[in-house]
């Protein structure tokens, strides 16, 4: 195995004995729940912003869809996690497929427009179909189960369940960038007209992009409410796209793993700042300009600086 | 023949760019278009290579019809490009930038296995970088490349693809005299070694007249000349156009 391997393992071995850690509450494993989930959620746009150079302003649609996936099965007595999973991988399958063909079928901001629009769409269906609950959602959803009898149904075991989305998400999104696929998506993002001269069909390659991208997401949308027993309109709402583009770009645009920590750190500075004042988005906010003002290449850019500033003292 | 144009028509609004424009290339052969700036020259390679449909007329490619044919369809096909302006991918090495044109002949291309196989296409791009003496800058940028090694990189990418006819655009446009001289050599020997068949734009004439087996002459979108180069050199059509004329 090659060394970014070891090291992605050693990580993920890292995470699973975390709740061993002292001090591990409930609260903190939710927390850390709630940060890997958002986390694998970026990486999966990395796949499309950081790669192939399009920028989705309509994740949370995926991300909804899936979590209602999940919660409609429920609600009707369905509670295999693997069922849920399914049903949201045709769901938002079928969903990407209609935007990934419109969106791709015109270049620039119009890709951004077409999701975000298209998102928008299904935030109003949802939001004032009463089926479905309306504004208020689908609530009270049971736990659910990874075989007859086996419910996922402490903090600990939900940890685990996103732990191994995550491991599992970021495996798929390591091997396809590493691939023949993945290389055409770099060429794409660094001069498509190019890319077409050299035999590529575009669009096709495109679309494949927004697909992987948008189906991990909806596998995560499909987790949440096995964690929060609830699926509501506001997780398709455009702010909640918006922040999976901005950890995207506080992580490190195009290394998976800087969207992954960028995530997580969202997270938990929106968790811990939110607990404090109300009008946590505008400390948030400042801490988000810096970044971004400061360290164009995200956090994990921090890293690469230090490198480098080790390496010059070492010589 | 490779490569046929027949009667092919070009409008941009009420701008001509091409009339009726015929000609045919003959597999193994070094064809020239050349023209004075605005004849119409890059229009005719973006007809042939697919980027624009012809308003009328057709482009036969080893027999088959190809007119308006989408590039990716055309270079499948076995036609490659190079681009007048350098049209490379800046943000990644000189080698990731051959081996993506290279990947794309490789079985996997177009299929799903290629969503986790990566074909070994690293000894042909590496080989190409060779003959163009790129090798000891293949980890470097694109973008960091000189302005010479960005034209030979132009090359090597299209080269990449395995095409059987090659269509370079001005390859040695922006070069020195010196610069341009070299170019024009290695670039015959590399079609010679691969037994290509060229067709090359240029304006710079004494270019075109090492290299080429036969020259087509274009003058604001009509093809006026056709010939050996030693028959255009002296073709009174050619010199006319060249030498200012034109307003008649």
């Amino acid at each position: 195995m090659s060394v970014p391997g070891w090291r992605a393992l050693l990580v993920f071995a890292l995470l699973a004995a975390l709740p061993l850690a002292p001090g591990m509450s409930r609260y903190y494993l939710l927390l850390a729940f709630d940060a890997l989930l958002f986390g694998a959620i970026a990486m999966s746009l990395d796949l499309l912003m950081g790669y192939t150079g399009l920028v989705s302003f309509g994740h949370a649609a995926f991300y909804g869809l899936g979590a209602y996936a999940t919660a409609i099965l429920m609600e009707r007595g369905v509670q295999s996690v693997w069922a849920c999973i399914g049903a949201a991988l045709l769901v938002v399958g079928l969903y990407a497929l209609v935007v990934s063909y419109f969106a791709t079928a015109r270049r620039g901001i119009y890709f951004a427009l077409l999701t975000l629009i298209f998102a928008e769409v299904v935030y109003t269906f949802f939001r004032y179909t009463q089926t479905f609950g309306g504004s208020d959602g689908i609530q009270g959803l049971p736990d659910a189960t990874l075989a007859p009898g086996v419910l996922i149904d402490t903090p600990l075991r939900k940890y685990y369940l996103v732990l191994v989305y995550l491991a599992a998400a970021y495996a798929t999104c390591r091997v396809v960038v590493a691939s023949h696929f993945g290389r055409v998506l770099v060429a794409i993002r660094e001069n498509e007209d190019r890319a077409r001269f050299l035999g590529y069909n575009v669009q096709r390659y495109k679309m494949g992009a927004c697909m992987i991208s948008a189906l991990l997401t909806g596998v995560g949308g499909a987790i949440y409410p096995m964690r929060s027993a609830f699926a509501t309109p506001d997780l398709m709402l455009w702010t909640e796209s918006g922040e999976f583009i901005i950890s995207v770009m506080i992580g490190g645009l195009g290394t998976l793993v800087g969207p992954i920590i960028g995530g997580a750190f969202f997270t938990i500075l929106r968790d811990k700042v939110s607990s404090v004042v109300d009008w946590y988005f505008i400390v948030i906010g400042g801490v988000l300009i810096v970044i971004v003002l400061f360290m164009p290449r995200g956090l994990l850019g921090l890293r690469q600086l230090f490198e480098r500033r080790s390496g010059r003292a070492a010589a | 023949m490779i490569l046929e144009v027949a009667d092919v028509s070009k409008r941009f609004g009420a701008l001509a760019a091409l009339t009726r424009v015929s000609f045919a290339v003959e597999a193994g052969q070094v064809f020239s278009v050349i023209g004075p700036n605005g004849a119409g020259k890059s229009t005719l390679f973006n007809v042939v290579s697919g980027l624009h449909a012809p308003s009328a007329g057709t482009v036969r490619f080893c027999g088959e019809d190809i007119t308006g044919l989408p590039p990716e369809r055309v270079n499948r096909r076995g036609l490659a490009k190079t681009f007048q302006i350098t049209n490379i991918f800046p943000e990644i090495s000189v080698l990731d930038n051959v081996r993506v044109a290279a990947q794309s002949r490789a079985p996997e291309s177009g299929r799903a296995a290629s969503l986790w196989r990566r074909p070994d296409v690293d000894g042909a791009a590496l080989a190409l970088l060779e003959t163009f003496g790129l090798a000891a800058r293949r980890d470097a940028h694109a973008k960091k490349l000189s302005h010479g090694e960005q034209r030979y990189l132009e090359i090597c990418v299209a080269l990449a693809t395995s095409p059987r006819l090659l269509l370079l655009d001005e390859p040695t446009a922006g070069m020195t005299p010196g610069e341009t001289r070299d170019a024009t050599a290695l670039i015959r020997n590399v079609v010679l070694e691969r037994g290509l068949t060229l067709l090359l734009i240029e304006h710079d004439m004494s270019v075109v007249m090492g290299i080429s087996d036969r020259v087509a002459v274009l003058h604001f979108g009509e093809k006026i000349a056709e010939g050996t180069p030693e028959a255009i050199r002296h073709d009174p059509r050619v010199i006319e156009a060249y030498l200012g004329g034109g307003d008649d």
